[in-house]
């Protein structure tokens, strides 16, 4: 299983010491939980982390709250009524106590005037769809650079072609938060494999799994949970018996629950290990202490990492996602 | 001719709960009975069993119109006394127990049928003559229930007995012999049967709800919470915040056994696959909600049933090592092993290891040759939940709780599925006609 992880990122990560636990299936999003070495005292993401202001379109203030160093989880977002609600194209480090501008952020949100304010703070992650987009265009300022491809999503989803990430997000809310009872979160879980339609769709990686439970909801639900709602498959009309010979018993039932469930997890295997070696580039954005966080780019997946150069560059904090999904 | 099927008691409950529409008499035509065939079959195959569970929680009145329907219209011929008896205080109930015009209409429907038989004579009279509201009624519905009064007794005997009294008699034995051997109150006929046929001065409204509620109204808050869901799982929620556990604890035995009381012993054995998992436990304010009440129910079937055995999904196993995932399926088998009466499967219904495995275990059961009985009861926060996602199999018997209160007809429906429930239902029905004839002697009816 180790190896199957580690397949997922050649040369961006090392996952050796992390493994893969009992994969879970809901609908189209198949999530396989990651557990492995913790690194404490990083500010987790909802309780140390603070949206502070809006100081223009495109332009948003985080205050890191915590003890800790706060890894901004990479693509989170902000939503709250009568507001423009705001996306983040990057990652970045906060020391604590610390605030920081983004000024490039982007809007998602087309046609609302105001801006974002302290109270009624939840956030998100952007739908997987967006994300190679929005990581191409860190460090561009423009609040409206997300907007047609907002829009092309939303044409995708059969919903109104407009920039307004919010038909999305806020009007399936009901179906999208389900995704947070449909998957459920392991004790000790620090990060999760996702697999939209049995493809792969995204690593997720936190420092420990305290982390991991803050940002699990904006990941599960909005992250792979839009693009899983949107290819959710029907329901089967009625359930095909396993093959048994007559009178099988408790026995020949077990047995055949095993190996069917031995060969979904096989299929799972065989897609991750299957994934394209290409080369990724690696590539330094900031530091913080022994903290390096950097872009990973490559020809099947993206994202950013965090690693410790006083651990043996052990992985912190990773966000990896496919380029294209289904 | 068919057979008529014989509907087993889980399709005749789910029948009797789910089958609407109202039974009509279209002036001039016959009775509009749809399901005649299965109330018919139904109770030739256990008029005592049939009537009783035409009282269960949850059945729809208009289906308890037809089986009071069917209980006066059949002929009693070859039943003991007990059974008699039952069949008696049955439909005495169901005619204080429905809106007063479904019985008018059950009455006239009988008249259609021609169906008169000597308990149908006393049915139809008791209520014609000694219903709570048999005043009001009369002055609504007058004609209507001459016709029912006429056809209970003949015309000739009817208008006999009405002249009679228009005379003055009272308790002559003509009057005694024809009439009023029928009522278990005789006082007050006369002055009901000079009504009958005496026009009312104004028309009056026909009183709607019936004197005697079968299912009652439940009060509810406006807003639900985790903790105005009943007592048992209120106090269990408190005991999950860290709040005092002796005190607790100590309320919690009492609301259990005060749970537990209203039920007879089940004999049998039942084995419950228990979600709990992530997902049962909740967030945010439906933190503990579903898993709470799941747990109200497994401490309350703990102490109906004689032999209750529990397999956890979704948690810590026996060697301290967490379950990944909800396994639904793994548990239904680990469950079987015990080899119990009935498996029910206590769930919020989200399975994700995997999706589609419950359903098709469930469906390879009949190949592999296991027959025992498998239900799903579903934890809801409120009865308004959409489970659209969370049947993970369809084709089994599904049932959704959310308040203390529904273990009322939960546990009657779980129970029902099983052979050795059979007894336990009988006893439980019985226990709750008790109650309603109790209930009908103090609202001013008449016992049984």
């Amino acid at each position: 299983m180790t190896d199957t992880l580690q397949a997922i990122a050649p040369g961006a990560l090392d996952l050796s010491g992390h493994r893969l636990g009992t994969p879970q299936q809901a609908g189209a999003l198949t999530m396989v939980p990651i557990t492995g070495p913790a690194h404490p005292g990083i500010a987790p993401p909802r309780t140390g982390l603070k949206l502070t202001r809006v100081a223009g379109y495109g332009r948003v203030e985080l205050r890191n709250g915590g003890d800790g160093v706060a890894i901004v989880p990479l693509h989170i977002g902000y939503i709250q009524d009568a507001a423009q609600n705001h996306a983040l194209c990057r990652s970045a480090f906060i020391a604590p106590g610390a605030a920081l501008m983004f000024e490039d952020a982007c809007c998602v949100q087309e046609s609302q005037g105001g801006y974002l304010t302290e109270r009624d703070q939840w956030f998100f992650v952007l739908p997987v769809e967006l994300r190679a987009r929005a990581l191409e265009l860190r460090g561009a300022q423009g609040y409206a650079k997300l907007w047609d491809d907002i829009a092309d999503l939303n044409r995708s989803y059969g919903l109104a072609r407009r920039g307004h990430l919010e038909q999305i997000l806020s009007r399936k809310r009901a179906q999208l938060t389900q995704f947070q009872s449909r998957l459920e979160l392991q004790p000790g879980q620090l990060g999760a494999v996702f697999l939209v339609n049995g493809r792969f769709a995204g690593l997720e990686l936190a420092p420990d799994p305290a982390y991991f439970a803050e940002v699990w909801m904006a990941l599960v639900c909005f992250a792979y949970g839009a693009a899983a709602w949107h290819a959710e498959p029907a329901a089967p009309d009625r359930p095909v018996p396993y093959e048994l010979a007559e009178g099988a018993g408790l026995a020949g039932l077990r047995a055949a629950l095993e190996h069917d469930r031995a060969q979904r997890l096989n299929a799972v295997l065989r897609e991750l290990a299957a994934l394209p070696a290409g080369p990724v580039a690696v590539r330094e954005e900031e530091r913080y202490l022994g903290l390096r966080l950097s872009t990973v780019t490559g020809d099947h997946l993206a994202g950013q990492v965090v690693t410790d150069t006083t651990d043996h560059d052990r992985p912190v904090y990773a966000s990896l996602f496919a380029r294209t999904i289904g | 001719m068919d057979t008529p099927h014989i509907p087993d008691t889980p399709t005749l409950l789910a029948h009797l709960e789910t089958h609407t529409g109202a039974l009509t008499l279209p002036r001039g035509g016959t009775l509009c009975w749809d399901d005649a065939d299965i109330h018919r079959a139904a109770y030739t195959a256990d008029p005592e069993g049939y009537a009783l569970l035409g009282l269960a929680p949850g059945v729809l009145p208009w289906q308890r119109a037809r089986v009071l329907l069917q209980i006066l219209a059949a002929s009693q011929a070859g039943l003991d006394e007990a059974a008699r008896t039952t069949l008696a205080r049955v439909s005495h109930v169901l005619t204080l127990a429905l809106p007063p015009a479904a019985v008018i209409t059950v009455l006239l429907g009988l008249r259609r049928l021609r169906a008169n038989h000597k308990h149908t004579t006393r049915a139809v009279l008791r209520f014609v003559l000694e219903h709570p509201e048999a005043d009001a009624l009369i002055a609504a519905r007058r004609p209507a229930l001459a016709d029912c009064f006429e056809h209970a007794l003949g015309k000739a005997t009817a208008r006999g007995c009405a002249r009679r009294i228009q005379a003055g008699d009272t308790g002559s034995e003509y009057l005694r012999r024809r009439l009023l051997r029928f009522l278990a109150d005789p006082a007050p006929a006369p002055a009901r049967v000079r009504a009958l046929y005496e026009a009312g001065e104004q028309p009056a409204l026909l009183p709607y709800e019936p004197v005697l509620p079968l299912d009652h109204q439940r009060e509810r808050e406006p807003i639900v919470t985790t903790t105005n869901r009943g007592d048992i799982a209120a106090t269990l929620v408190h005991l999950y915040r860290g709040g005092p556990a002796p005190d607790l604890h100590a309320a919690l035995d009492r609301y259990v056994a005060a749970a537990a009381a209203a039920y007879p012993r089940f004999t049998g054995s039942v084995a419950l696959v228990l979600d709990v998992s992530a997902s049962m436990r909740g967030y945010g304010d439906r933190e503990w909600a579903l898993l709470s009440q799941a747990a109200a129910l497994r401490m309350v079937l703990a102490s109906v049933c004689d032999r209750l055995d529990v397999v956890e999904v979704g948690g810590t196993d026996q060697h301290g090592t967490h379950q990944p995932g909800t396994d639904l399926a793994g548990g239904v088998l680990d469950a079987l092993a015990a080899g119990p009466d009935l498996v029910a499967v206590v769930s919020d219904g989200y399975e994700n290891r995997y999706p589609g495995d419950l359903a098709r275990v469930a469906a390879s059961l009949p190949r592999a040759g296991i027959a025992t009985p498998l239900v799903l009861c579903t934890a809801l926060f409120t009865g308004a939940d959409d489970l659209s996602l969370r049947r993970p199999a369809p084709a089994l018997p599904q049932r959704g709780f959310w308040h203390q209160d529904d273990f009322a007809e939960l546990l009657p429906w779980m129970f029902g599925h099983c052979a050795a429930g059979a007894t336990w239902l009988r006893a439980a029905l019985r226990a709750r006609l008790d109650e309603l004839d109790l209930e009908a002697a103090r609202i001013g009816g008449i016992a049984a």
